[in-house]
């Protein structure tokens, strides 16, 4: 009986739709977190009687054909990449990007990692870094005894050093974008990796064509619509439990089959 | 051999054959372009000879598998706001290419790949009136008009980069199913003129748990029945045999 095996991959799909609604939920007030959504795809079928097959010589022909459907599966959970709401802070070195890109940063072992949580610090040494202290790329230093930093839509750190009057340039934010942005490979800590989906990175200056601008003092918001996702969770628990009456319903059906003999 | 053991099980298979089609359906209840499908069964009549007292040949019915009937009607329209997540309202499918041919599907749920090319969650490229679809991070923001057009807004001038390839079938329940939301024919398909297209959306599977749920019901409990006639003829048989198996002392 194959309904059995088709409900528990029904189950399955249910179940990861729940977690994928769990993790978005978590994450509804992660900086920059974007939306998870798992898609489904149908499994193979078995052709018994292959739709449109001849059955007769007279040329008429199955409108239906019988295909059996073996269930189904997760095909992939993808990113809504949607842009999230900025939230004001205040903070100087938090910085939101409004548009796509993502800043990079220089992880432990050295290589590049790419984010879009812009809630920076100092380092000791006073370079801008992530909260776990990865340097954002290009590095910035920020001179001692700055007293006022602004950063501009186009992502040019000017610092005012206590004595002066004028603003000194002293570096420059670079956004990087991908080909496609939902190939990335998230490794947590609201960071991502290249991969060979996500094609190749290409750096610029934030508001040129095809970037986005910069806004300081702010904080991109997760893009989590937490109605959306209660529902979305209420759907996936009925469906779960619709699969598991399927499964109780075979079983009793196995069990008349096993009284027969008796 | 007593015909009604052989009826009740050529039923008993047939409600197997259903039990699957709804478990499948369920299973697919959130499968984006997923149709629903329904086993139809017919009868097969057989000729068996007289019993006594009856003359001529008697007719006797056996159930059959005829088909599975695919439930074409349009799926609920559920909002993603994913840029390249596309439901096709009304009739219609998308046009995908596979190493093995072009096959067809209604799941809209688009992404780019590392060249930039309009892809399935599979990773086959979709197909638009000049071939393969690429998007560069260069375009901006993409709309998809309801025509399938796909256009952007870069510094004021917009500009018309492909359009979606919608065709239709003459005969779209013969279309056969490949798996992965896919569908393979042999048809010619020719381009839908009145196509609607909704950006941000796929369309949800047309599966209502309700009447699955309640089909289940009815199969099994049919199952059920069958399966006590089948008891009671074989108590029936074993009766008769103890009876007539008794000698006269």
């Amino acid at each position: 009986m194959r309904a059995l095996s088709i409900a528990s991959t029904g189950m399955l799909a249910q179940q990861t739709n729940v977690e994928v609604i769990a993790n978005n939920l978590a994450n509804m007030n992660t900086t920059g977190f974007k939306q998870q959504r798992a898609e489904f795809a149908d499994l193979l079928y078995q052709n018994i009687q292959t739709p449109g097959s001849q059955t007769s010589d007279q040329g008429t022909y199955a409108p239906n054909g019988i295909q059996l459907g073996a269930g189904v599966r997760t095909a992939s959970v993808y990113r809504v990449t949607t842009q999230g709401d900025l939230k004001s802070t205040g903070n100087p070195y938090d910085v939101a990007i409004q548009g796509a890109g993502f800043f990079r940063v220089q992880q432990a072992d050295g290589t590049d990692a790419y984010t879009r949580s812009g809630n920076f610090s100092l380092s000791p040494q006073g370079q801008l870094v992530t909260q776990d202290g990865l340097v954002i790329q290009p590095g910035i230093a920020i001179p001692q005894n700055t007293i006022g930093v602004t950063i501009n839509a186009q992502g040019q750190v000017n610092a005012t050093v206590a004595g002066s009057t004028t603003a000194q340039t002293v570096g420059q934010l670079e956004l990087t974008r991908f080909p496609n942005e939902g190939g990335l490979n998230a490794i947590g800590n609201n960071l991502y990796l290249e991969t060979p989906g996500s094609g190749s990175p290409q750096a610029g200056v934030p508001g040129s064509t095809g970037y986005g601008t910069i806004q300081q003092g702010f904080l991109e918001t997760s893009n989590v619509n937490s109605v959306d996702e209660i529902t979305a969770l209420i759907t996936a628990q009925r469906a779960y439990e619709m699969n598991s009456k399927v499964v109780s319903a075979a079983d009793q059906m196995l069990q008349a089959a096993a009284r027969l003999g008796s | 051999m007593d015909n009604s053991l052989l009826v009740s099980l050529s039923h008993q298979l047939a409600s197997y054959r259903a039990m699957d089609v709804i478990a499948n359906n369920i299973a697919n209840a959130s499968t984006p372009g997923f149709k629903r499908e329904a086993a139809k069964f017919e009868e097969y009549v057989t000729m068996m000879r007289p019993a006594e007292g009856q003359t001529g040949l008697q007719a006797v019915s056996f159930v059959k598998d005829a088909g599975v009937m695919r439930d074409t009607g349009q799926g609920n329209i559920e909002q993603t706001g994913a840029t390249y997540d596309v439901a096709i309202a009304g009739p219609g499918y998308f046009a995908v290419q596979t190493p093995t041919g072009l096959r067809y599907t209604r799941d809209g749920h688009f992404s780019l790949d590392n060249n930039g090319n309009l892809v399935t969650s599979q990773g086959l490229q979709v197909q638009g009136d000049g071939g393969a679809i690429t998007i560069t991070p260069n375009d901006g923001e993409i709309s998809i008009a309801p025509d399938g057009t796909i256009s952007s807004v870069v510094n004021g001038i917009g500009n018309q980069l492909a359009k979606l390839k919608v065709v239709e079938f003459p005969s779209p329940s013969t279309l056969v199913k490949q798996g992965a939301n896919l569908y393979s024919t042999t048809q010619t398909p020719t381009t839908s003129t009145n196509v609607n297209l909704r950006q941000g959306a796929l369309e949800a599977s047309n599966v209502q748990p309700v009447i699955e749920i309640s089909h289940m019901i009815e199969v099994m409990r049919a199952y059920e029945a069958t399966a006590s006639l089948s008891k009671s003829q074989e108590d029936l048989m074993r009766q008769a045999i103890d009876k007539l198996g008794q000698m006269p002392s």
